[in-house]
């Protein structure tokens, strides 16, 4: 009996928990992808690399001596024009043409490769690690938590309703799903749909900064920091529906526990392998996802 | 007048050629990475060499030869390094080669030697298969492998923490699994108790998921083999959970480096590993061969750096106790000789040719490596598992 206490004390609480704040981390990074996808039907590859570049505008504003809580607020701002310009001046471009998903996925591929040299060129290849902001943990019923994992689990749980929110009850959510939905149709409604387009990919690219300044303390920060977290955002965008806010949460937390639990129990590095199976499942099976497209449900 | 001086010149050529072949120089070939991810190993080994080569070809040479150093770029690719050892032996026509850094090169180089019935030295491959089940008897190592760090670090332990309870953590490949299965051997041997031991893949973003094993087992001690960026993280995670107070984390020697120490920060404090070399030795000897090296290239030397160095003074040993520089004279000089290194007498063991140095354990004090204890070459060199000659 003592020994199954100390068994879910130390061992699986911590682990569902730790798992929590991954898959957090994960839905924060993937929220970005769901949405430029559902809206603008691209996949975009450099979305990585924008995790990465809002992290390192945290670290380079954090040396002039900007303190962590204004980062939160001030590295998403940075980054929506940054958005909107690679949407208006790069997307808009190759967007209209016959075969768009070639295109907007070569065309951001190659962009996240020009990020990531350029990170590389400027900040070096080696590794930084911004001080976490909270220190310490949390001890109930002898389950150890560090504070700042349960600061970015209640940050990121604010920020995914927040986003929800916009989507499904606000006017201008309203613009963006009508705009998702048939855009010739929103356009001849007065929507202004290409601003909408714009705007939308700035929003989704300004989640990625988020993810990159919360994230940072505990992954540290290194240019090539943007892989990490991709594929699995992609898997979580496919199993929980392209597009699907509700489905990017749910794929999000379900992914990363299977992942948290089953390391327990069988080598870590099938933790890969088990997830990226769900996702080829998912595509054979049902592959529409959990939940339907943006706009579409 | 015209044909005099040309008569001159003539006459000049052959006193030349002359004095030349009185004292031909020695050729050493050096094949290491001059470019890539390795090119800063190779940039010390390039100036420990050159370093030495100065020294000795200042004081007279070997019994009156001069030191040539020939440079190629093996770029830490094994197929590289074997074309540009061939064109050193077959091309150049050198007598001896030195300056691989991949374990792999080290091998494959060996091979070619073989074939041109040459003798190589590394000053930098750690693989123990080296002098161990793939020896040569081409092959020499001047620099201790990665069994003589882990023995060092183990008899640390046993004096530190005498019956310590360790848990190791791995990177699962290769260099990850091999690292953690010679350290626990030797933590055995010391009477260690092994609690467990998990492999976490390259590049795994977060090792708080093996942190709840770590802490059922309730260790004093993790052993880790994860390196570069990966280092960072953990390391920072376990400052995070609070597990890095509570435990003592020792390491190989490539998990804590130049490269990520900044960014470990504080959590690096208190990191200890074994090593051939530190600049910090302190004895005349190796503070004359730091203050050369400092003088000379404006950088302090690292154990590439002063294990290349050391084997120039090895071969000019080698070469005037054999009285020649015949490949079958100097291997059997070679064997079982002694010579004088900035860290110390060496010995290589004829048995294997693996080199038998006092080997230094390290600790991570105020960020910076501190000796705090050194093990007897024989107690780190293990047992001679060479079968080839």
């Amino acid at each position: 009996m003592a020994g199954m206490l100390d068994y879910i004390q130390f061992v699986l609480a911590p682990q569902v928990i730790t798992g929590l704040a991954l898959g957090v981390a994960v839905i924060l990074v993937a929220l970005g992808l769901t949405i430029i996808f559902g809206l603008l039907d691209v996949i975009n590859m450099s979305h990585g690399e924008f995790y990465a570049f809002g992290a390192f505008v945290a670290l380079a504003l954090g040396w002039l001596g900007l303190p962590f809580w204004l980062l939160l607020v001030f590295v998403p701002i940075v980054m929506l024009p940054i958005g909107y310009l690679v949407e208006r001046g790069l997307i808009q471009r190759v967007f209209h043409t016959g075969d768009r998903h070639v295109m907007t996925l070569l065309l951001t591929f190659g962009l996240g490769l020009v990020l990531e040299d350029s990170l590389k060129l400027i900040f070096g290849p080696n590794p930084y690690r911004p001080d976490t902001p909270i220190r310490g943990a949390i001890s109930v019923f002898g389950i150890f938590v560090p504070s700042y994992r349960l600061f970015m689990i209640c940050v990121g749980a604010a920020v995914i309703a927040g986003v929800a929110l916009v989507i499904y009850r606000t006017r201008l959510g309203a613009m963006v799903r009508a705009s998702a939905f048939d855009r010739n149709m929103a356009a001849s409604l007065g929507v202004p749909v290409e601003r909408v387009y714009a705007g939308t990919f700035a929003f989704g690219i300004a989640l990625a900064g988020l993810a990159g300044v919360l994230l940072a303390p505990i992954y540290s920060v290194f240019p090539t920091m943007g892989r990490d977290f991709i594929l699995l955002a992609f898997t979580v965008v496919i199993v929980g529906g392209m597009g699907s806010i509700a489905g990017a949460v749910a794929a999000g937390i379900i992914l990363t526990q299977i992942q948290a639990i089953s390391s327990l129990y069988i080598s870590p590095v099938w933790s890969d392998p088990i997830v990226f199976g769900i996702m080829v499942l998912m595509l054979m099976m049902r592959p529409q996802g959990l939940f339907g497209r943006l706009g579409h449900a | 007048m015209r044909i005099n001086k040309q008569m001159l010149a003539v006459i000049f050529t052959a006193i030349a050629i002359g004095t030349a072949s009185a004292a031909d120089p020695i050729k050493i070939g050096v094949v290491t990475p001059l470019s890539g991810t390795y090119a800063g190993i190779g940039q010390q080994v390039r100036w420990g060499l050159e370093l030495a080569t100065k020294e000795v070809n200042a004081d007279g040479g070997i019994m009156g030869r001069q030191i040539t150093l020939i440079f190629e770029d093996e770029e830490a690719n094994p197929s590289v390094a074997v074309q540009k050892a061939d064109k050193l032996f077959q091309v150049d026509k050198v007598d001896f080669l030195t300056g691989t850094v991949n374990s792999g090169s080290t091998l494959a180089v060996g091979q070619t030697a073989e074939r041109a019935g040459k003798l190589i030295a590394t000053t930098v491959s750690f693989a123990d298969s080296i002098t161990g089940d793939k020896c040569s008897p081409n092959v020499f190592r001047v620099n201790a492998r990665a069994g003589q760090q882990s023995a060092a670090l183990a008899a640390w332990l046993s004096k530190e923490r005498p019956n310590a309870k360790v848990f190791f953590l791995g990177p699962d490949y290769e260099m990850g699994r091999s690292t953690v299965a010679a350290f626990k051997e030797n933590v055995q041997r010391v009477g260690g108790t092994v609690l467990g031991e998990v492999f976490a893949p390259l590049d795994s973003k977060d090792y708080s998921q093996y942190f709840g094993q770590i802490r059922a087992t309730r260790p004093q001690v993790l052993y880790t083999s994860v390196a570069g960026n990966d280092t960072v993280r953990l390391f920072t995670q376990l400052a995070e959970f609070g597990l890095r107070d509570e435990l003592t984390v020792l390491g190989a020697s490539g998990t804590v480096t130049a490269q990520n120490i900044g960014a470990i920060g504080k959590a690096a404090e208190g990191f200890v590993t074994g090593v051939g070399y530190s600049a910090e030795i302190d004895t005349p000897a190796n503070k004359k061969f730091v203050d050369a090296f400092r003088a000379a290239y404006n950088k302090d030397p690292d154990l590439y750096g002063a294990d290349s160095y050391g084997l120039i003074y090895a071969y000019k040993a080698a070469v005037e106790k054999a009285k020649s520089s015949e490949t079958d004279k100097v291997r059997d000089a070679l064997r079982g000789l002694k010579w004088q290194t900035p860290q110390g007498e060496k010995t290589i063991r004829a048995g294997d040719h693996q080199t038998i140095q006092t080997m230094y354990v390290v600790r991570v004090t105020d960020g910076k490596f501190k000796i705090v204890s050194q093990v007897p070459g024989e107690e780190a060199i293990g047992p001679n598992a060479c079968h080839r000659f």
